[in-house]
């Protein structure tokens, strides 16, 4: 059996991340010991190393509490984490064309001032981003 | 009009009514039905706002996010046609 520390440890990962996980139920000690010390089987730094991979694909917690689930559900087979994994994928994609929207934009804000020691109030961004505000406000 | 379904190969929830879908949808004049494989046409899918799957587009719109009945689907269509004024 391992103590929190020893899994903190063995995953790369603080104790108190551990605790976190427990409380957002994707990780439960399989004891206590008599004075209250967290207690781990050798299957929950596989199991720590799981959630790990998943947050670095870009699962939320709730969805890898999802996928833990489907690991153990016997009705579930490979296409019910295949479609999970296509939808985190759009989801991704999603993401990466607003954050290019917001690269664009700044490209032109940075391509109106040529920098120097301007005071801010003719700040030609800060200017733009007032004018950008205001077309925001009348569209919505 | 033209109907996108956004799916994917081996989704569970994408395989449903798609063929009742497509024939009522089909059996309205004026109406183009269209299965997007979202592995194949990424692009398309993220362009429609697609998220989730199945989801069902018309006229390059978002508007369903799962699979709707025959009745919900004719009804939009009808709805839309109506708007257009092409009758389908």
């Amino acid at each position: 059996m391992l103590t929190i520390g020893k899994l903190a440890k063995a995953g790369d990962i603080s104790a108190d991340a551990l605790r976190y996980y427990e409380r957002e139920g994707l990780l439960a000690p399989a004891s206590k010991t008599d004075s209250g010390y967290r207690l781990y089987g050798e299957d929950a730094v596989r199991r720590v190393r799981f959630i790990q991979h998943a947050q670095a694909c870009g699962f939320t917690l709730a969805e890898i509490r999802e996928l833990l689930h489907l690991r153990q559900a016997e009705s579930a087979c490979c296409d019910d984490v295949r479609s999970r994994a296509i939808e985190k994928k759009l989801q991704l994609a999603a993401k990466i064309r607003a954050i290019q929207v917001m690269s664009a934009a700044l490209d032109m804000l940075i391509a109106e001032c040529s920098g120097g020691a301007l005071p801010v109030d003719d700040c030609p961004i800060l200017a733009a981003l007032e004018a950008v505000s205001g077309e925001t406000g009348r569209r919505s | 009009m033209r109907v996108e379904l956004f799916y994917a190969p081996g989704c569970g929830k994408c395989a449903g009514a798609t063929t009742a879908l497509k024939a009522a949808a089909e059996a309205l004049s004026g109406v183009e039905w269209c299965e997007v494989n979202v592995l194949d046409d990424l692009d398309r899918a993220v362009d429609r706002g697609v998220l989730t799957l199945p989801a069902l587009a018309i006229d390059g719109y978002l508007v369903f996010t799962a699979l709707p009945t025959v009745e919900q689907l004719v009804a939009e269509l009808h709805r839309r046609g109506g708007e257009r004024g092409d009758g389908a």
